[in-house]
C-alpha cells in the first residue's frame, strides 16, 4: 500500500501531492484511534461470549413453534442446562424435552468441542436407551425446527473469516465468509451485534447470487443476572418464509452446576432439581 | 432367489405409500383443517414474555391412538390374511415428587387377528435413588444395551418378533419385563445389574399370527394351537460395566439365564407348562418345546471414527446343558460377533452398514448327531445389513430402508418404511416386511409367505 501510494504520488502535482499528505495524515489519524476499537475476530469473540458462555454455566426453559410454509404449526419445549468448561472453550449441554408427548422425556447431551467433533448422544425413554449419535452436520436441523445444531450451540468462530463492514452508534455489522465453503449450504453471511451488549441481532445468509436465504432475527433481549439475554428470536426460510420462533423463560446463571451432571446418568434420571 | 413378491401386486404397499406420499407433499389442503385440532395456545402469536407457569403438577397424563392394518402381500397357510388388525389406546402416566417418580404406560387394544381385546401393560415401575451413587428401577420395564441395530448380541432381553415382522411400532420390538434394575455409578465406571425374578422369554413366532418352517413336519405350518412350550419360572440376571477411555466407550457383559426362545426340546416334568392346547392332558413321553440354560459374556467398544461412528460386539453364548454339541434336542453354544459403521452422507440422509458373525460350536458334533445335516445353518452364519434414512420437509417426512442379507443362508429381509409427522398429533405409516430366500426352511428364507404391507395412523394427545 505505502509502495502504492509513493508511485502514485511521484506522478501527481506538488498541489495533489500536498492534498494526499493531508488525507494520509487524515487515515493515520483515522486508523490509529481504530486501534483502540475492536478488530472484527474481536468483535465476534465478543459476541460469542454473550451469546453463548454467559456466566459460568446456567438453565433456562426453551419453546418453540415451528410453522411451515402452509401455516401448520408445530411446537417442542424443552429445558437447556449448559456449562462451560472455559470461555470460548469446551461446553457440556443437555437438553430435556417436555413436549410435545411424542418427544416428551428424551434427552439430548452434547459434549461441544472447540478442536475436535463434538460428541452427542440421546436418550430414547421408549426403549431405556442412550445411543450415541454421530456429530454429523451441524448445519441441520435441531429437531425439525429452522434453528439449526449450529445456531442452538453456537458455530465455531474458527470456521469463517470476518471483516467489519460497517459501523454505526448502535451496532457492529461484519461479513463471515466460511473457510470451507463446500462444507455449508451458504456462501456468506452478515451479522449485526449491537453495541451496548455484544449480542448478535440480526444475522442474513447469502448464496452465491447475493440472493438472502435464511435470516435469524432477535426480537428481544432482557437483562438477567448482569447479562444481556435473547428472550425471543426467530429463524426464517426466505425460500418459502416459513420460520420458527424460540421463546425463553427462567433463565437463570451460575447456579452451581455439578460437573458430574453431565453424563449418562442425568439422561437416564433426569436431576429434578436443577430442572425447576 | 425366489422373490415371493414378483408373483404379486403390491396393491396395498403401493397405494399406502401413494398416500403417504400425497398426504406429506400436499400437506397444505388441510392447513386450515389442522389449525381447528391443534391446542389454542399454538393459535395466537406468542407475546414477547412467556409466563412463568406456577409449579407443575407431579401428575403427567399422555398417550395416544393408534389404527394399523397389515396384509400379507401373497396366501398364507394362516388363518387370517391380515398380519396385523387392531385398535390400540395407550395412556402413560408419570408421578414425579422429590423422593420418587413412578410411571405406568399401558395399552388397551382390540386385535382383530387374535379376535380378541388385550390389555397390555408396558411399563408399571417405580424409580429411585437410594444411595446418592446408586439408582433403581423396579417392576415392569423395557430394558435395552449392546451397540448392534436391529441384532442382538450381549442383549438378552425379552424380544417381541410378531411385532417387528408385523408393522408395529419399532417401539415394540422390546418386551418388557418385570425385573429390579440397578445402576451404579463410580468415578468413571458404571455398573448396571438387572434381577428378573421370573425368567421372561421372547414373544417368539408362532402359528397364531405367522407361518414357520417346522423342522418335524419338513414343511411351512402355522398351527391353530401354539406348539406347547415348558417355561421355566427360575430367576435371569444380566449385568453390564461401561466405561469411557478418551473418546471410546467400552462395556463388559454378563448373563445369566435362558435361551430367550425355546431352543430346546424335551419330555415334560413338572414345570409350568404354557401353551399346552386346551383340553389336553400333559401325556407321558410327549416332547414339548423348552429354553434351555444359557450363560453369556462379551464386550462391546464404540466409537467416533472419521465423522461417523464405529461400534464392534462380541457375546460368547455357553448353552450349558449342552456344552460339548452333542445334544440335538439343545441349541448348541455360539460365539457371536459384529462390526458396524453409521455416517452421515449428506445432508438429512443417513446410511449404516452391519457385519454380523454368528459361529456355532462343535459344529461338527452337531452335523454328526443331526437328523438333516443339509438342512443346518452354516457353521459361520453370516448377515449384513443395511440401513438408509432420509428425512424431508423440515424433518416430519422419513423414508427409511433397513436391509438384511445372509450370504451364508442366502435368505433376506427387507423393511422399507415411510412416516410423516403431520403435526404434533397425527403420525401417517407405511411399510412392508419382505423375505426372500433360496430355502424355504432358513432364517428369513422361512418366512417367505410372511411378506406383508401396513399401514398404521396414530393420534397423540396430552
Amino acid at each position: 500500500m505505502n509502495i502504492m501510494t509513493q508511485n502514485t504520488a511521484s506522478y501527481i502535482s506538488n498541489l495533489k501531492y500536498q492534498l494526499l499528505l493531508a488525507f494520509l495524515v487524515i487515515i493515520t489519524f483515522a486508523s490509529s484511534s481504530q486501534a483502540q476499537q475492536l478488530s472484527a475476530n474481536q468483535i465476534i469473540d465478543k459476541a460469542n461470549l454473550a451469546a453463548y458462555y454467559a456466566g459460568d454455566d446456567g438453565s433456562a426453559q426453551a419453546r418453540m413453534i415451528i410453522v411451515d410454509e402452509n401455516g401448520n404449526k408445530q411446537m417442542r419445549q424443552f429445558t437447556i442446562l449448559r456449562q462451560d468448561e472455559k470461555d470460548l472453550g469446551n461446553q457440556n449441554i443437555l437438553v430435556f424435552f417436555s413436549r410435545p408427548s411424542n418427544v416428551k422425556n428424551t434427552v439430548f447431551r452434547v459434549e461441544k468441542h472447540i478442536e475436535q467433533d463434538d460428541n452427542r448422544w440421546l436418550y430414547l425413554p421408549a426403549l431405556d436407551l442412550v445411543k450415541r449419535i454421530s456429530a454429523g452436520d451441524k448445519r441441520t436441523s435441531f429437531v425439525g425446527s429452522h434453528f439449526f445444531y449450529e445456531d442452538v450451540s453456537g458455530r465455531n468462530p474458527n470456521e469463517d473469516t470476518f471483516t467489519l463492514l460497517a459501523e454505526d452508534e448502535t451496532s457492529y455489522t461484519l461479513k463471515a465468509v466460511p473457510k470451507q465453503p463446500k462444507s455449508v449450504e451458504f456462501s456468506y453471511y452478515v451479522i449485526n451485534i449491537s453495541k451496548s451488549n455484544f449480542l448478535p441481532i440480526k444475522s442474513t445468509y447469502f448464496d452465491s447470487k447475493n440472493q438472502a436465504l435464511r435470516t435469524m432475527t432477535v426480537s428481544k433481549v432482557k437483562e438477567i443476572a448482569g447479562n444481556a439475554t435473547v428472550m425471543k428470536s426467530r429463524i426464517t426460510d426466505l425460500s418459502n418464509n416459513s420460520y420458527t420462533d424460540m421463546q425463553f423463560r427462567n433463565v437463570k446463571y451460575n447456579v452451581g452446576l455439578p460437573n458430574n451432571l453431565f453424563s449418562e446418568r442425568s439422561m437416564r434420571t433426569p436431576p429434578r432439581a436443577w430442572l425447576k | 432367489m425366489i422373490l415371493p413378491t414378483s408373483r404379486i401386486t403390491l396393491p396395498l404397499l403401493a397405494l399406502s405409500i401413494f398416500l403417504i406420499n400425497t398426504i406429506a407433499l400436499n400437506a397444505s389442503f388441510s392447513a386450515t383443517a389442522n389449525e381447528q385440532k391443534i391446542p389454542s395456545e399454538y393459535e395466537e402469536v406468542w407475546d414477547d414474555d412467556w409466563a412463568e407457569e406456577p409449579a407443575e403438577s407431579p401428575w403427567q397424563f399422555t398417550g395416544f391412538v393408534e389404527a394399523a392394518y397389515g396384509q400379507f402381500l401373497q396366501s398364507n397357510v394362516t388363518v387370517n390374511s391380515a398380519a396385523l388388525n387392531e385398535l390400540r389406546t395407550r395412556v402413560n402416566i408419570d408421578y414425579n415428587q422429590q423422593l420418587f417418580s413412578a410411571k405406568a404406560k399401558v395399552d388397551y387394544y382390540y386385535d382383530q387377528v387374535l379376535n380378541k381385546a388385550i390389555w397390555y401393560t408396558r411399563e408399571l415401575n417405580i424409580s429411585a435413588s437410594p444411595l446418592s451413587f446408586m439408582d433403581m428401577k423396579v417392576g415392569r420395564q423395557v430394558l435395552t444395551w449392546g451397540t448392534g441395530d436391529y441384532l442382538f448380541l450381549n442383549d438378552l432381553f425379552a424380544k417381541d418378533w410378531q411385532s417387528f415382522f408385523s408393522g408395529r411400532a419399532d417401539e415394540y420390538l422390546k418386551a418388557p419385563s418385570d425385573s429390579i434394575r440397578t445402576n451404579w455409578y463410580f468415578d468413571n465406571i458404571n455398573l448396571t445389574l438387572v434381577w428378573t425374578p421370573n425368567f421372561t422369554p421372547d414373544n417368539y413366532i408362532t402359528g397364531e399370527r405367522f407361518s414357520f418352517y417346522s423342522p418335524q413336519s419338513q414343511r411351512i405350518v402355522a398351527p391353530n394351537e401354539a406348539f406347547p412350550v415348558v417355561k421355566t419360572d427360575k430367576a435371569q440376571w444380566a449385568a453390564r460395566l461401561n466405561t469411557r477411555l478418551q473418546d471410546v466407550e467400552l462395556s463388559v457383559y454378563g448373563y445369566r439365564g435362558f435361551w430367550p426362545t425355546p431352543t430346546g426340546n424335551m419330555v415334560s416334568h413338572d414345570e409350568q407348562l404354557v401353551n399346552l392346547p386346551q383340553g389336553q392332558s400333559q401325556a407321558q413321553n410327549q416332547n414339548y418345546g423348552y429354553f434351555p440354560k444359557l450363560n453369556s459374556w462379551g464386550v462391546s467398544a464404540l466409537t467416533p471414527y472419521l465423522g461417523g461412528l464405529f461400534n464392534i460386539e462380541y457375546a460368547n453364548y455357553n448353552s450349558i446343558e449342552n456344552s460339548n454339541g452333542s445334544n440335538q434336542d439343545i441349541a448348541n453354544g455360539q460365539h457371536r460377533f459384529l462390526v458396524g459403521y453409521e455416517h452421515e452422507l449428506a445432508k438429512n440422509f443417513t446410511a449404516s452398514m452391519q457385519y454380523y458373525l454368528e459361529r456355532t460350536k462343535n459344529y461338527q458334533t452337531l452335523k454328526a448327531n443331526s437328523p438333516q445335516p443339509e438342512r443346518l445353518v452354516d457353521e459361520n452364519r453370516q448377515l449384513i445389513t443395511l440401513r438408509l434414512t432420509y428425512r424431508a420437509k423440515q424433518q416430519t417426512l422419513s423414508y427409511s430402508l433397513f436391509g438384511f442379507y445372509s450370504p451364508s443362508d442366502k435368505d433376506a429381509y427387507l423393511k422399507p418404511s415411510i412416516d410423516f409427522q403431520y403435526n404434533d398429533q397425527w403420525q401417517f405409516s407405511t411399510g412392508a416386511n419382505i423375505f426372500f430366500g433360496k430355502h424355504n426352511y432358513s432364517f428369513f428364507g422361512q418366512h417367505q409367505d410372511n411378506t406383508n404391507a401396513w399401514l398404521r395412523v396414530r393420534y397423540q394427545y396430552e
